[in-house]
């Protein structure tokens, strides 16, 4: 695939916004530091890095999926799905590695499904993915009968225990999926062209970009991505859960407006996303070093979803009443 | 058009019955019941009937809120965390002993104020719905647990659980149905309603106060869900803190497959009746037939999004 060099104007306002998210992860770590002498010790962080590996696969997703002017709110059903197939098959007696693929290939089918509701059938993305993450969650219910399922091989299990340069294994792949996608975002033409199908459809319509076919692609790697998440979220809990991601919509898509991507599309970036879960992750952090309870993490979430947003809309209508134009 | 029509005779005024926007519906519900009956013992009973009306009255009240809203192209997806706030926060007045003409008013109340607190966010901001009731729906429900701690409020005293009894709930559900008909056919709020779901700017260039009934819309919905929690707490006789979860699903579900366009400006609460009324129909349905519960997402998903394809065909007619 050829490359390209420069990547233009969606830059300066996405550096401005890593910097400030850089900030404000270091001022959290900094205020939990003073507040909790365990905080900065290696194993919590390195504790943090690992939990935060499969909500940071799920903001990767969503992060793509928003660039390209899309939404998908069925990211933890799928997530939830592809453990789910994997304890199943494994549980019948299918060949395990067989079993990965398969639970990876369930996750690409939903985004397919999905796109083609959203391509084909031209229905509105929310709905689409809110009506497919209930019919994949009942799915997974099925499967499991709403059971955990723990019986799973030991050498996948353990690992959870193996570091690379004294990195958690599963915060490598997610930095590695990160650096992939981000590259193929930043640096190649079809990420070009996600960024402008989503800045604008028709405009990337008529110059040449197969609008339908990227779509569908983007639905499929959200798909994929997502099935990777419930793997590492397997590794991790050592258990399949149908209850798995059931609050990630939520979360993802806070971190990931947070790391400023719009939900109108065409603007984002995966390091912003993966600050924003980050931050999310070391306030979690934070409130069970300080006992605190954990239903505030929500509260604090939604206030900060709702005030970046805000903050945004603002800027939006301000700009357009300067311009004199109706958004 | 109108000669050519006549010309048909009987068969045109059953084509008309077809455009009318609920037929459809209300013959697939009673296919569906037919079905049932026929291939299901005990389906077609007064028992069985009493059973459906009085599930499908706490979601159904719930829809028909989410209808206005919808109406206005808004969204509220925070519907089921509404209702478990108002229950549960109110519910501590049932803790403390308080009387019931206190408890009641004090958890419509905690629906209206959550539900003002939407639209004053949405119309202040000018933000997507759907992203800020995503935000308030887990501050609610946040605040929900942080307060109760997970704790049941149980047992409540008998007054709490007359709203629950026999078909009461779904005569609080019709009175609601019909005051809602009746606002949105005929009264001017109604009709603006529409017109802002149509072509917003354009209701707010002819001098409809779009933000002040978007608002209005946001509280119904509060106040709705509130109400359909009471019936809850009558019907289940606790109160619980995860109550309402999911609601939000289904009141979409109940609303597209009424054939509300989730584009705004189209759409009816009789209709979303109906599709409240095939949901539940199609649930009980498959519960006595023995399918596993967990399916019900399944369904409930699929026909999501047969109504919206329905609707974006419908759409793009136009």
């Amino acid at each position: 695939m050829r490359t390209i060099r420069s990547v233009s104007s969606p830059r300066s306002g996405q550096l401005k916004i890593i910097f400030i998210l850089l900030g404000v992860n270091i001022l959290i770590m900094a205020v939990l530091t003073y507040l909790s002498p365990t905080f900065m010790t290696y194993g919590n962080i390195s504790a943090v890095l690992t939990r935060m590996s499969e909500l940071g696969m799920l903001a990767i997703a969503e992060t793509v999926v928003l660039i390209s002017g899309g939404f998908d709110i069925s990211i933890g059903a799928v997530m939830a799905l592809s453990g789910a197939v994997l304890g199943t098959l494994h549980v019948v007696g299918v060949p395990f590695s067989l079993a990965i693929a398969i639970a990876l290939l369930a996750g690409v089918a939903v985004g397919f499904i999905n796109a083609v509701l959203v391509v084909n059938l031209k229905l509105t993305p929310f709905i689409v993915t809110l009506a497919t993450m209930s019919i994949v969650r009942s799915v997974v219910y099925a499967l499991l009968k709403g059971h955990v399922l723990t019986e799973l091989p030991e050498k996948f299990l353990n690992l959870y225990y193996v570091y690379v340069f004294k990195l958690p294994l599963l915060f490598v792949i997610l930095v590695a999926t990160a650096v992939i996608m981000a590259v193929l975002l930043k640096r190649t033409i079809l990420g070009r062209r996600i960024y402008a199908m989503g800045g604008n459809e028709r405009t990337a319509y008529i110059s040449g970009v197969f609008v339908k076919r990227i779509r569908y692609l983007v639905y499929c790697l959200s798909g994929f991505i997502c099935a990777l998440a419930g793997l590492l979220f397997t590794v991790r809990i050592r258990a399949v859960i149908p209850d798995a991601g059931l609050n990630a919509p939520l979360e993802v898509i806070t971190a990931v407006l947070i790391g400023g991507t719009t939900i109108y599309g065409g603007k984002g970036s995966i390091l912003g996303s993966l600050l924003g879960i980050f931050a999310m992750y070391l306030l979690l952090n934070g409130f069970s070093l300080l006992g605190l309870n954990p239903f505030w993490e929500v509260i604090i979430l939604g206030i900060i979803l709702i005030f970046v947003i805000g903050q945004e809309g603002i800027v939006r209508s301000f700009r357009a009443s300067l311009s004199r134009r109706r958004l | 058009m109108n000669g050519e029509t006549s010309r048909l005779g009987p068969l045109s005024s059953l084509r008309r019955l077809f455009q009318v926007r609920e037929a459809p519906i209300l013959i697939y519900i009673i296919i569906m019941i037919a079905v049932f009956s026929v291939t299901i013992n005990g389906f077609f009973s007064m028992k069985n009937f009493e059973i459906i009306s009085r599930q499908i009255t706490t979601i159904g009240i719930v829809s028909i809120g989410m209808t206005l809203v919808i109406l206005t192209s808004g969204f509220d997806l925070s519907v089921g965390a509404i209702l478990s706030f108002a229950i549960n926060i109110g519910g501590q007045g049932i803790v403390l002993g308080w009387p019931i003409w206190i408890v009641y008013p004090f958890m419509l109340i905690l629906g209206v104020i959550l539900g003002w607190i939407n639209g004053f966010l949405i119309t202040r901001l000018a933000v997507p719905a759907l992203i800020i009731t995503l935000g308030t729906m887990n501050i609610y429900r946040g605040i929900t647990m942080v307060i109760t701690k997970g704790v049941y409020i149980t047992p409540i005293p008998s007054v709490y659980q007359v709203i629950g009894n026999g078909y009461i709930p779904f005569v609080f559900f019709a009175a609601v149905l019909g005051f809602f008909i009746y606002v949105t056919l005929t009264t001017r709020f109604g009709r603006n309603i529409f017109a802002i779901g149509g072509a917003e700017q354009s209701a707010l260039y002819s001098g409809v106060p779009v933000r002040r009934y978007k608002m209005i819309v946001y509280i119904i919905s509060g106040f709705l869900s509130a109400l359909s929690g009471l019936i809850l707490v009558g019907k289940s006789g606790f109160v619980q803190p995860q109550a309402g979860l999911g609601y939000e699903l289904n009141a979409i579900a109940a609303v597209v497959i009424g054939g509300t366009s989730i584009f705004g400006g189209s759409g009816s609460v009789l209709g979303t009746f109906l599709g409240s009324v095939m949901l539940g129909i199609i649930l009980a349905g498959l519960t006595m037939l023995a399918v596993n519960p967990y399916w019900q997402g399944l369904i409930t998903g699929i026909l999501i999004v047969l109504a919206i394809t329905l609707d974006s065909i419908r759409y793009l007619r136009r």
